[in-house]
Order: structure tokens, then C-alpha cells, then sequence
């Protein structure tokens, strides 16, 4: 192992549970988007894996709250002030060495999940009247509301697409201008964070 | 004699005018019908696919041979110009349908393809329906994604 800053110290940020969830995640929601957009007329499986995506997100909902420190919201959410100045210091060539998500980092990771639940939800609405592929709440939501959700559902996958451009444009970033590495972290737990 | 000429022009210059939205309305009235008679027997099938209508092997095969019937109707020429979305109310028809005419038929041909002998097979039990059901819905699905407002 290659020695670290002088005043950055290697901790385990990212628990096991919260990594598997990631590329769970990750592997789930570009294969569901592919699946959308590419997949066979009868969407069944797209289906389930939107089924896996809710479970998914609902761990992580939980493990907002009750999952050690660097996963909850309570503390990678950050107010106006400390996102204003994490920004002022963005362009710095020197790693963050955030212990976690940085301020800006954890807009993006609530953006992220906001944009999955409103797929979970639009997608489980959807009526795009073929009569196979049938959200199984849209019968609950009146023949409209059921309609328009499709294009709701549409309009999310933009969103998502471009919010997943953004996650691993902002890692290249990270990579290349601040020489931090952190897809590792996210593989082995283990990062470099400013010592505390 | 003025009044009758007057209505004469009139009747003349606004005759075509008059005639050419109704031609556009009938044709969108038509296709909401078209429509609405395939989702009926659509609807009978995948009532009886799901159970929450009992299986009645008449009754399946009505709709599938339904479906066949519909699905050999020139339906495209029934997208005339100046029926898109946004040219006249109701529409839902995406502007797609008239940049793309070939694309459009060939839904429809996927369609008719899907419903060949939909009402033999929906025969013979319950169990026959689903397969038969997602295979004209996915056709349904496929010209909906492109060619309909979402």
C-alpha cells in the first residue's frame, strides 16, 4: 500500500451492505434502462427488476436512518453553507478526502434516489394501454392519471440517464483534476479521509 | 337576388373548407372507434387471462377472431394529413406517423401478423390466452412508444 497524505488517515467509510446495494443498484437500474429502451414488447422482466430497484431503495431508506455514519442522512446532508463552501474549494487540486459523501456529492445521491422513486412510482402507475404491460397500481389511479404516467416514466429515464452522465462525470473529475480515486472505496470500503 | 348570391359564394368558397374538417374529424373519430373496439376485445381477453373473467372459449374466440378482423382494416389511410397532435383536438397521433409512413405501416402489419388466428388460438382453455394476448399487446406497445403522445 502506497503511503497516504500526512494528514489523511485510511478508514472504512462505505459498510459492506451499502456497497452491495450500489452496484446492485448500478447494475439493476442501467440494465432496467436498457431493458426500457431496447427490451421485447413484453416487459416482464423489466418489470421485475423494477420490483428488485424498489427493494433496493427501500434498504436504503432504512439504512438512512438506522446504517452507520457515512450512510445516513441525518449526517452526509448538508445545509446552504457547507455546500456554498465545499464548492468555493472544488477546483482545488487536491483530493477531498470526505469522510463519505462530500456536500455537493450527497445532492447529487438524493437526486439520484428521488429520481429512482419517482420512476418506482410512475412506472407502477403506467397504463400504455397494450394490455400486457400494466403498472399494477394503475388501476388504482384512474385511466388518465394511468396514461399520462408513461410519459411521466419516459421523462424519468431522461432524468436518470443524465443524473448517472453527471455521477460518473463527476468521478472522472475527482480522478483526473483531483487525483482522488473513488470507485475503489466503493469497491473495497476502505478511503482516505481527512483525519478526525 | 344579392342574398342568394351572397350565399352562393359563400356556400362555395366555404363548402371545401367545411368538407375538409369534417373529413379530419371523421377520420379521427373513426380512429378512436378503431381503437376503442380493439381495447374492448383486448380488454375481454386479458379480463380472462388474469381470471377476473371466467374463461369461456366462445367468448375468447369471438374476440380474437375480432381482433383478426379489425387488425385486416386499412387503418393507416385513416391518418390523414392534418390530423397530428396539436392540429386538431383530441389527437394523439405524434407528427412521427406522417415523417415516417412506412415505419407506421409496418406496426400496423406487425399487428395483423400478431392477430393471424388469434381466434383458433385462444381455444382450448384458459391457459391459451396469455400467450396469445402478449403477443398482440406487444405490437400494440411497440407502435404506441413511437407514434403516440406519451
Amino acid at each position: 500500500m502506497s503511503a497516504g497524505p500526512e494528514h489523511a488517515r485510511r478508514v472504512r467509510v462505505w459498510d459492506p451492505a451499502l456497497r452491495m446495494f450500489h452496484w446492485s443498484l448500478a447494475a439493476l437500474v442501467i440494465a432496467n434502462i436498457l431493458l426500457g429502451k431496447f427490451g421485447p414488447n413484453v416487459m416482464t422482466l423489466h418489470f421485475w427488476l423494477g420490483y428488485a430497484i424498489i427493494a433496493l431503495l427501500v434498504f436504503r431508506l432504512v439504512w438512512g436512518f438506522i446504517g452507520p455514519e457515512p450512510a445516513r442522512f441525518g449526517s452526509f446532508l448538508r445545509g446552504p453553507s457547507a455546500i456554498v463552501d465545499y464548492g468555493r474549494h472544488l477546483f482545488r487540486r487536491q483530493p477531498s478526502h470526505s469522510h463519505g459523501h462530500n456536500p455537493i456529492g450527497a445532492i447529487s445521491a438524493l437526486a439520484m434516489l428521488i429520481a429512482l422513486g419517482w420512476q418506482a412510482v410512475t412506472g407502477l402507475m403506467s397504463d400504455p394501454e397494450d394490455f400486457v404491460n400494466i403498472g399494477p397500481l394503475a388501476d388504482n389511479v384512474g385511466s388518465a392519471t394511468a396514461k399520462a404516467a408513461v410519459g411521466w416514466h419516459h421523462a424519468g429515464a431522461n432524468l436518470v440517464l443524465i443524473l448517472i452522465g453527471l455521477h460518473l462525470a463527476a468521478i472522472l473529475f475527482y480522478r483526473v483534476w483531483k487525483n482522488e480515486d473513488l470507485i475503489r472505496p466503493m469497491i473495497t470500503g476502505w478511503k482516505w479521509v481527512r483525519g478526525r | 337576388m344579392r342574398l342568394i348570391a351572397l350565399t352562393a359564394t359563400l356556400a362555395t368558397t366555404l363548402l371545401p373548407v367545411l368538407a375538409h374538417a369534417d373529413a379530419a374529424e371523421d377520420a379521427l373519430e373513426a380512429r378512436h372507434g378503431y381503437m376503442k373496439m380493439l381495447a374492448l376485445n383486448m380488454g375481454t381477453l386479458s379480463g380472462m387471462a388474469k381470471g377476473e373473467i371466467a374463461y369461456d372459449e366462445a367468448a375468447a374466440s369471438k374476440a380474437g377472431s375480432n381482433i383478426e378482423a379489425l387488425s385486416g382494416y386499412a387503418v393507416a389511410d385513416l391518418f390523414i394529413e392534418g390530423t397530428a397532435m396539436g392540429e386538431v383536438d383530441d389527437s394523439e397521433a405524434l407528427p412521427a406517423i406522417w415523417a415516417n409512413p412506412d415505419q407506421f405501416a409496418q406496426k400496423f402489419a406487425a399487428l395483423s401478423e400478431a392477430a393471424a388466428g388469434a381466434g383458433e388460438a385462444v381455444k382450448g382453455g384458459q391457459e391459451n390466452v396469455g400467450p396469445a394476448l402478449q403477443k398482440l399487446g406487444g405490437t400494440c406497445k411497440d407502435c404506441h412508444d413511437d407514434f403516440r403522445k406519451k
